[in-house]
């Protein structure tokens, strides 16, 4: 039973940091139909940032505002370039220059920082602070992690259904152009979910890196591939979505890898993820478009 | 007319000097320089071994230019090129290492993943190779420890077979019952284990061992160590690097399994020391024996004096000012030994003809290296460590900060 516990305490506290990541993606799909292929070099540098200037001497405090503060330039940034891409229609134009762009991320971030580990600042715990449940260990890192996403999906859930903002994110993503036409800001409302959505990316590369410990240039690449995953099985878009997918993905590995293999803990997820795209490829929390010609 | 006749002295003195200076040229000239290239990790998440061996290499070249180079002809690091230790990268460097008809000899690039991609093609080129870093026994002896090894594939590293067997001592003695072993999923990881497991079975036939796998830079172990704890491990030997030891020894600590940590070599490098902190007092590892020695052996002390002085005491070197840390054995001083064996063989065989210079390396007896004391090769053998070139460490908190210091010393 405790082994069971083990497994399961793991597979939600990746699942949470997966369901993190899922977020982010989510949020420029909603408005814009788009993944950005550069969130998690946003995440690293985020978190290299506070690692490196911490290194340094400054107060962390300062750091994670400066970081944020990043992330809102990042998005922007992120916004502008895949822009014109957006505006060619072809899925090609986007995925070229967001993953483009991550690259630069990743290159400007080994020739600042160096392209090693850095020692990343415990903020709130440490490794070794945890408590006993049911005779297993829960590392409050990881209990973090998991209570910033819920509660980031309650306040964008709420955001979204009980706000008229929220209600205009939701028009667009139904249809931008009759968005338009009936005088929504389309533009603003797309740039902003590109500047939540690079901030929902350094909140997670700040937390990842604390569990973590270090961060280095290519932090953020994998955990980008395991978020897609948890966003697809969830339903791309829906935030709901994004929680139980992270949640199904890590638990399932931690599962196969506990009591099957550890060398598949991996591959199950990609499984999962053909499988999900064969049954119900618009995922389990999103209704399937229904194009009336 | 005494001053005309100074002039037409100096005149005639300058032409001289001149004269005997464009004689001279064409010889400097003609004076190439013998070269030696290699591809490894300069950059990327594990350059600490890259980085580390090619300012060894540096400073062996150095040290034989001061010295006149080899019968009068400067020595030179040809081509090195970076491959982020990354196979597909090494094996794309080496061809154009290879298709160099300067370069004279070869360093083999860090780690067991790259080294075993471009293995067979330095065999079928036959020119000279020293390995500095990678552990797998595939690359000296590809048909198995009792065939002969590769021709031209000779090694200064902590090969798994040696590792195993000092480990291997150590779990005996320390009497554990069961050993888990968590180890990477590359060539060296899935090697290492091997050789592990069976020479714990050999050594005492009632240890049980369970091995358990991971992907370079997971993020979670959880499953690993849960698995490891359910068969009942009261001790764990991790075979990976030190950034992946980092978030194993994190995940113990979250698990809070309270067993002894033993690590490879590869593993209690800087990244490790970086990632988890205080938490690495305690691990224990194998590495080379010349680090314990107080004093240092005479050229280990002489590489370690050169390497401050062009770089300082810097992460390399490590936290101490007035000892180096253990990892600069297997990051830059196996660079040096293997650039210093090159040189020195090509000059013994006066040549830089391939079989020349592999004759030469074989003949190599008792050569003062740095990382380790005396270095011997022969036709049957080309694996310079031997388990007695090993000793226990185990990471201790001391003034100078975290560091590891040999197991018998240890409080």
């Amino acid at each position: 039973m405790s082994f069971f516990l083990s497994l399961l305490l793991a597979g939600i506290s990746v699942g949470s940091i997966y369901a993190l990541v899922a977020l982010g993606l989510n949020l420029t799909f909603l408005t814009t139909r788009t993944l950005n292929f550069g969130h998690g070099s946003i995440m690293m540098i985020c978190a290299i940032v506070i690692a490196y200037f911490a290194s340094l001497g400054y107060a962390v405090p300062l750091l994670l505002i400066g970081s944020l503060a990043l992330a809102v330039f990042l998005g922007l940034c992120v916004e502008r370039i895949a822009r014109p891409a957006l505006r060619g229609g072809g899925s090609m134009g986007w995925v070229v220059s967001t993953l483009g762009f991550g690259i630069l991320l990743q290159g400007i971030a080994a020739r600042e920082f160096g392209s090693q580990a850095v020692a990343f600042p415990a903020i709130i715990f440490s490794a070794a602070d945890f408590f006993i449940v049911g005779g297993v260990f829960v590392a409050y890192q990881y209990l973090v992690v998991l209570v910033v996403s819920i509660m980031l999906i309650l306040i964008i859930e709420l955001f979204l259904r009980r706000t008229r903002w929220g209600h205009a994110v939701r028009a667009v993503s139904l249809d931008a152009e009759l968005g338009v036409v009936n005088g929504l800001p389309v533009k603003l409302i797309i740039t902003m979910s590109f500047v939540c959505s690079a901030l929902l990316a350094a909140v997670a590369g700040i937390l990842v890196a604390q569990v973590g410990g270090t961060v280095d240039p290519a932090f953020g690449f994998n955990l980008v591939l395991f978020g897609f995953v948890a966003a697809v099985i969830g339903g791309m878009g829906s935030s709901v979505g994004a929680l139980v997918g992270g949640l199904i993905v890590g638990i399932l590995s931690k599962m196969v890898a506990g009591y099957v293999s550890s060398a598949a803990e991996h591959a199950v997820a990609f499984a999962l993820l053909m499988l999900m795209l064969a049954i119900r490829p618009q995922g389990i929390f999103v209704q399937p478009e229904v194009n009336k010609a | 007319m005494i001053s005309n006749r100074y002039n037409r002295l100096t005149r005639g003195a300058l032409l001289a000097g001149v004269a005997t200076l464009l004689l001279a040229a064409p010889a400097t000239a003609q004076q190439d320089p013998i070269q030696i290239g290699f591809t490894t990790a300069i950059t990327g998440p594990f350059n600490e071994f890259g980085e580390g061996y090619r300012r060894g290499a540096e400073i062996a070249a150095e040290q034989w230019n001061a010295r006149g180079g080899i019968d009068g002809r400067p020595v030179a690091l040809g081509m090195v090129l970076d491959d982020q230790l990354v196979p597909d990268r090494s094996v794309q460097n080496m061809r154009r290492i290879l298709d160099n008809p300067d370069i004279a000899a070869l360093i083999a690039p860090s780690g067991s993943g790259p080294t075993l991609a471009i293995i067979d093609m330095v065999e079928a080129d036959g020119r000279p190779m020293c390995n500095t870093q990678a552990q797998t026994p595939l690359i000296i002896w590809p048909n198995g420890l009792d065939q002969p090894p590769r021709r031209n594939v000779f090694s200064v590293s902590i090969g798994n077979t040696v590792e195993a067997d000092k480990l291997g001592e150590a779990l005996v003695a320390g009497q554990y019952n069961h050993v888990g072993i968590l180890h990477e999923s590359t060539g060296y990881g899935v090697t290492g284990a091997e050789i592990l497991k069976s020479r714990l079975e050999e050594l005492d036939p009632n240890v049980t061992v369970t091995v358990e796998s991971y992907n370079q830079r997971a993020p979670d172990m959880t499953a690993q160590l849960a698995r490891a704890q359910r068969a009942g491990a009261d001790v764990l030997v991790v075979i990976g690097l030190g950034a992946d030891l980092a978030v194993i020894r994190r995940n113990i600590a979250r698990l809070n399994l309270a067993i002894p940590l033993y690590a490879t070599a590869g593993g209690v490098t800087p990244p490790y020391i970086e990632g988890a902190g205080e938490l690495t007092i305690g691990t224990r590892a194998a590495s080379s024996a010349v680090m314990a020695a107080n004093p240092y052996p005479a050229k280990t002390q002489e590489v370690l004096d050169a390497y401050v002085a062009k770089h300082g005491r810097d992460r390399w070197w490590g936290p101490d000012q007035n000892r180096a840390q253990i990892a600069i054995a297997s990051t830059m001083l196996t660079g040096y030994d293997c650039a210093n064996l090159l040189f020195s063989a090509i000059e013994r065989a006066g040549s830089t003809d391939p079989d020349a210079v592999i004759a030469a390396m074989q003949e190599t007896r008792d050569f003062p290296g740095a990382s380790i004391e005396s270095i011997s090769f022969s036709p049957e053998d080309h694996d310079a460590m031997t388990t007695a070139g090993l000793t226990v460490y185990e990471m201790q908190s001391t003034p100078a900060g975290l560091t590891l210091v040999p197991r018998e010393t240890a409080n």
